[in-house]
C-alpha cells in the first residue's frame, strides 16, 4: 500500500462511520412517504454539508449525507484513455447489477463513476462496520482490478501480435 | 483458437457430406468481410453449384483474380456465374476425386475459393517485385483493394519489398482504444530477437503513410488509422512461402478483431468474477435473521417476497 | 450491397442449431458443450483471477482461448488436462463465461461471419427470467459489437414454423407448442404471440426416456444378448428413431403382431463399433409400444402418470377462456422426440375424446335442449418439426419487418441493457 493510500482510506473510512448515523424520518413535505433526504433535497435543514476526500486531483469520494440517508461517490484513478475505458466498463458492468448489491445507486453522481446510497433502512438490516468494510474494500480492490485488466489486456496483445508475425517466418 | 483458419467451414463440411451423399440442397452463408456464398444443387443432385459474391471482384479481375481461379479450379469455373454472384463453381460430384486423400485435398481447395480470389493483387505484387528486383529501381503500381465498406488494403511493390497498408476503422471508442493497444503492441513485437525475420509494422492513426498519400478520397477522421507491413523477399522466396504469407495477411483485419472481442470477453468473465466476490462481502454486511421455516397447518410454506 | 443474412442461434440444452436466415436448415448442430483446459475445480470457480497479482504479466496471457466446442469439444473430452461442461442447464444459461466463449467461437470459427455486420436472432426458454435477457445483450453489444439483436422466446418460433405446413391457413402466432426434445417435454400455450407463463407444464418423459424404455423392453425379450453391453444404447436409439411408430389401440396392434409377427416384426442389423463383428436381432412391440409411454405413462414411470393429452387439455384449460379455442384449433408439435409416425393423428383423436366428452357431460348438467357446435381440435405436424425453432426463427427473420423489429446497436448504447426487456412480436397477419 503506497503512503498516500493509507491515510485516503483511513479518512473516507471515519468520516464513513460518523456520517452513517441515520435514523427514521418522514418526509416533512408528502405526508406518509419516507424517502432518503439526500436524493430528493427538498427540505434543506434535513441535509448536512457535503464532505470531498481527495487524494490527489483524479481521486476523491464526495460525501454527501442526511438526517436519514448517506450518499457516497467515488471518482476512480485513471490515468490513460485504457484505464478510462476499463474503468468506465467496470462500473457499468457492476451498475448493471445493482440489483443485488443494494447500497449501490444505478446511476453515478456527475462527476464521479460510482456511486452508493445508504439508508436508514440499510443499516438497520446490515451491520453498519461492515457496510463501511465493503467500501473500503470495494475503494482497495477497484484499483487493483483495473491496473491488473490493464496488464493483462497489454500482455495478451503482446503474445496476439507475436502468434501473428510468428507465422509469417515459420 | 489463437490464429484463424483460412478456409470455409461451412463449405467444407457441406462438401464432404454431399460427396459422402449426394442430396439436393440450397444454402447461403457468409465468409469474412461481408463475402456471400450460395451453394446449391439447381439440376440435379451430383451437379452442386457454389457461388461467391465479393465486394471487390472489380478491384480483383484487374490485378488477375480470373487467371488464379481458372490456375485453381479449371474447368470448374463457370464462364457465366449465377445472377448476383461474382463467380461460380461447378462441382459434379461424380468426377470428384475418391474417397482418401486426394478428395481431402479437393474439398479443402474449394473451401478456399475466398482466400485465392483475394490472394491476386499480392501474387501480383510479388511477381512485380521480383521484375522490379532485376531491372533494380522503379515501383510498381498502387493496388487498392476496397474490401469493405469503409476499409481498404493497399498493396505496392518496390525493388525491395512489398508493402501492404490496412486502412482500419473502428465503429466503437472501446474498439479504437483497445485496437491501439494491440496495435502498439505489433509495432513493438519485432524487437523480439526470435520474429526480427517477421515483417515490420508500422502503425500511424489519422495521417496515412506516404505511399498512399495521393490517393483520393481518403477519409480524414479520427476514428481511422493505417497498420503498413513490409513484406521482404525472404517473406515471399518460394510458392510455399508466399501462398502462406497471402492466406495469413488477408486476414489481419479479421484477427485482430476476433482478439479484440476475445479480449472483451475475457476481461467480462473477470469483472463477473470480481462482482461476485464483491457481493460475498457486502453479504457479510448483512445481519443474521433469523430465518425459522413457517408452515401452515396443511404443511404449505410461507414464503416472503 | 445487400445486407448480410442475419444469424440465427437456438442454444438448447443438448444441442446448438445455427446458421443463416432464409435456409431451410441450420449449418450447424452440435452439442452445446464446450471443453476448456484446467482442472475441473478451477473451471466452475470462473476465470482464473491469479491469486498473486505478480504472476499477471508472466503469464502467456491468453489461456481463455485454449478451448473447444461442439463435436470437437466431445472429442477432446479424453484428451488430459481438458474437462468438458455443458454452459446450459435446463435450457436456461447457467455458466456465462463459458457461454461467451461458445459464441465467440461458433462466431469466429464456424459461421466466419464479423458479428459488426450482422442482426442476430437468438432464442430463449419460456420463463427466462429478464436478467438473462440483459446478460445477452450486454454480451452481444459490448463483446460482438453486432448490429442488432433480437430475442425471441422458442414456443413462438415453434408455432411460426408450422406456417410451412400445407395445413395452417392464417398466419396465426396464438396455439398450444408440444416441445419434446432429449430432456424435458414442455406443453406451452401462446396467445397472440404471448407465452400464457401460468398455464405451462413439464412432463418428466422424453427423447432419453424412450430410448431407456425401449432398451428395457429388448432387454426383457432377450435380443440384446448378443449385443455388446456398451452400444446397446445406441442400438435401442436407432431403434427407436427408425422403426417406431404410434398405434391407435395397443390391443388390436398385439394381436395384429401375434397373428403375422413375420408380417410385423423386423430385423435390425448392427456393427460392433470396435471389433466390427456383425449382429442382428428382431423388433417387435416394441416399435409400437415406446411412443406409447406418451399416452400411457404407467407402462414406463410409476410417479407420473397422467397422460399426454390430458395435460395439454389440462394447460388449455388454464388458459384464459376466450383464447380456449384458438389453443385447440393450432396443436403444434417441435423437437426430434415428436417424430413419431402419426404421433400427431393419435393425439388429436385422444384429446377429441377428452373435449367432446366434457361438452357432453356440461350439456347433460345443462338441461338444456341446445347443442354446442363443438371445438374445433388440430394437430399439426410438418416437415421441419425436428429443428422448429431454428426454422421458424429462419423463417421470421427472413421477413422485412424483421429489421425494424430488432434492438439496434445505437438503441443500446442510448438506453442500455434494459431495452432487451421489451419484446415485440411480428410476423403475425394477425
Amino acid at each position: 500500500m503506497s503512503n498516500t493510500l493509507r491515510p485516503y482510506l483511513a479518512a473516507v473510512r471515519s468520516t464513513l462511520t460518523a456520517a452513517l448515523t441515520l435514523e427514521n424520518f418522514s418526509s416533512q413535505v408528502v405526508e406518509r412517504h419516507n424517502k432518503p433526504e439526500v436524493e430528493v433535497g427538498g427540505s434543506k435543514e434535513v441535509l448536512l454539508n457535503p464532505l470531498t476526500i481527495s487524494r490527489n486531483e483524479n481521486e476523491r469520494v464526495l460525501i454527501e449525507s442526511s438526517v436519514n440517508s448517506i450518499r457516497l461517490s467515488i471518482k476512480i484513478k485513471q490515468a490513460d484513455e485504457i484505464e478510462r475505458i476499463l474503468c468506465h466498463k467496470f462500473a457499468r458492468f457492476m451498475m448493471q447489477r445493482a440489483e443485488s448489491f443494494i447500497v449501490l445507486r444505478r446511476k453515478p453522481v456527475p462527476g464521479y463513476d460510482i456511486s452508493f446510497l445508504i439508508t436508514n433502512g440499510h443499516t438497520e438490516t446490515m451491520l453498519k462496520h461492515k457496510i463501511v468494510d465493503f467500501i473500503i474494500h470495494f475503494m482497495e480492490e477497484v484499483d487493483k482490478e483495473i491496473s491488473e485488466m490493464k496488464l493483462s489486456l497489454n500482455a495478451r496483445a503482446r503474445v496476439v501480435a507475436e502468434s501473428y508475425l510468428t507465422a509469417f517466418i515459420s | 483458437m489463437i490464429l484463424l483458419e483460412s478456409h470455409n467451414v461451412i463449405i467444407q463440411t457441406a462438401l464432404s457430406e454431399k460427396l459422402a451423399r449426394p442430396s439436393s440442397l440450397d444454402v447461403q452463408f457468409v465468409d469474412y468481410d461481408g463475402v456471400r456464398f450460395r451453394l446449391s444443387t439447381p439440376e440435379r443432385k451430383t451437379a452442386v453449384l457454389l457461388s461467391m459474391n465479393i465486394r471487390c471482384w472489380g478491384d480483383l479481375v484487374k490485378y488477375g483474380a480470373l487467371e488464379i481461379l481458372k490456375r485453381e479450379y479449371g474447368a470448374l469455373l463457370k464462364d457465366v456465374p449465377e445472377p448476383e454472384y461474382n463467380v461460380s463453381l461447378e462441382i459434379d460430384l461424380e468426377q470428384a476425386p475418391p474417397e482418401g486423400e486426394a478428395r481431402e485435398a479437393f474439398i479443402k481447395s474449394v473451401s478456399l475459393l475466398k482466400r485465392n480470389a483475394l490472394a491476386a493483387p499480392f501474387e501480383l505484387a510479388f511477381r512485380t517485385q521480383k521484375e522490379l528486383e532485376a531491372s533494380g529501381s522503379g515501383q510498381g503500381e498502387l493496388m487498392q483493394v476496397h474490401y469493405r465498406d469503409e476499409e481498404a488494403i493497399y498493396v505496392q511493390a518496390s525493388a525491395d519489398r512489398v508493402t501492404v497498408i490496412f486502412s482500419t476503422v473502428f465503429r466503437e471508442e472501446t474498439d479504437h482504444v483497445l485496437g491501439k493497444v494491440f496495435l502498439q503492441e505489433f509495432v513493438d513485437a519485432r524487437r523480439l530477437p526470435t520474429i526480427q525475420n517477421a515483417p515490420q509494422v508500422l502503425y500511424s492513426s489519422r495521417d496515412p503513410p506516404l505511399e498512399i498519400r495521393r490517393v483520393p478520397g481518403l477519409r480524414d477522421t479520427e476514428d481511422i488509422g493505417y497498420v503498413t507491413f513490409v513484406l521482404f523477399p525472404r517473406h515471399f522466396a518460394n510458392a510455399t512461402v508466399a501462398e502462406g504469407t497471402i492466406s495469413h495477411i488477408q486476414l489481419f483485419r479479421d484477427y485482430l478483431h476476433y482478439h479484440i472481442k476475445c479480449s472483451k470477453a475475457y476481461m467480462h468473465s473477470r469483472m463477473r468474477h470480481r462482482v461476485s466476490e464483491f457481493q460475498k462481502v457486502l453479504n457479510r454486511a448483512k445481519a443474521e435473521v433469523a430465518t425459522a421455516e413457517r408452515k401452515t397447518v396443511s404443511g404449505r410454506t410461507l414464503v416472503s417476497r | 450491397m445487400s445486407v448480410l443474412a442475419p444469424i440465427i442461434c437456438d442454444n438448447g440444452t443438448g444441442f446448438s442449431k445455427i446458421g443463416f436466415a432464409g435456409n431451410s436448415d441450420p449449418s450447424f448442430v452440435f452439442p452445446t458443450a464446450i471443453a476448456t483446459r484446467g482442472p475441473a475445480a478451477q473451471a466452475s470457480r470462473g476465470p482464473s483471477v491469479p491469486a498473486k497479482p505478480g504472476h499477471l504479466a508472466s503469464k502467456r496471457g491468453v489461456e481463455d482461448l485454449d478451448f473447444f466446442i461442439g463435436d470437437e469439444a466431445l472429442a477432446n473430452a479424453k484428451t488430459p488436462g481438458y474437462a468438458v461442461s455443458y454452459p446450459i442447464r435446463h435450457g436456461i444459461i447457467d455458466n456465462w463465461d463459458y457461454m461467451e466463449r461458445y459464441w465467440e467461437q461458433v462466431i469466429f470459427k464456424y459461421l466466419r461471419a464479423e458479428p459488426e455486420d450482422h442482426y442476430f436472432l437468438l432464442t430463449e426458454p419460456p420463463l427466462n427470467p429478464p436478467e438473462n435477457r440483459e446478460q445477452i445483450a450486454e454480451i452481444f453489444f459490448e463483446s460482438f459489437n453486432i448490429k442488432g439483436l433480437y430475442i425471441a422466446v422458442q414456443a413462438v418460433l415453434a408455432l411460426a414454423a408450422s406456417w410451412s405446413s400445407n395445413r395452417v391457413t392464417d398466419r396465426t402466432l396464438t396455439g398450444t407448442v408440444i416441445d419434446s426434445g432429449d430432456g424435458v417435454t414442455h406443453v406451452i400455450p401462446c396467445a397472440e404471440g404471448y407465452v400464457i407463463g401460468s398455464a405451462i407444464k413439464h412432463i418428466p418423459i422424453a427423447g432419453r426416456d424412450i430410448t431407456q424404455f425401449v432398451l428395457n423392453l429388448m432387454r426383457e425379450r432377450g435380443e440384446m444378448t448378443n449385443v455388446p453391453p456398451e452400444d446397446q444404447l445406441r442400438v435401442a436409439g436407432k431403434v427407436k428413431e427408425n422403426y417406431s411408430y404410434v398405434c391407435q389401440d395397443i390391443v388390436k396392434e398385439f394381436r395384429k403382431y401375434d397373428a403375422e409377427p413375420y408380417k410385423y416384426f423386423e430385423r435390425y442389423e448392427g456393427e460392433h463399433s470396435v471389433t466390427g463383428r456383425k449382429y442382428s436381432l428382431d423388433v417387435g412391440y416394441e416399435r409400437f409400444l415406446a411412443p406409447e409411454i406418451f399416452f400411457n405413462p404407467e407402462i414406463y414411470s410409476s410417479d407420473f402418470l397422467t397422460p399426454l393429452p390430458e395435460i395439454v387439455d389440462g394447460v388449455i384449460q388454464q388458459s384464459p377462456i376466450d383464447v380456449r379455442r384458438g389453443l385447440y384449433k393450432n396443436i403444434v408439435l417441435s423437437g426430434g422426440s415428436t417424430m413419431f409416425q402419426h404421433f400427431g393423428n393419435r393425439l388429436k383423436r385422444d384429446l377429441k375424446q377428452l373435449v367432446d366428452q366434457r361438452l357432453e357431460a356440461s350439456a347433460l348438467a345443462s338441461g338444456s335442449a341446445q347443442r354446442s357446435s363443438g371445438v374445433e381440435v388440430e394437430v399439426i405436424s410438418h416437415k421441419r418439426q425436428r429443428y422448429a425453432v431454428w426454422y421458424g426463427g429462419s423463417l421470421l427473420a427472413d421477413l422485412p419487418g424483421f429489421y425494424q423489429t430488432c434492438h439496434t446497436k445505437a438503441q443500446y448504447d442510448e438506453i442500455g441493457p434494459s431495452i432487451c426487456r421489451r419484446y415485440q412480436i411480428f410476423g403475425s397477419a394477425t
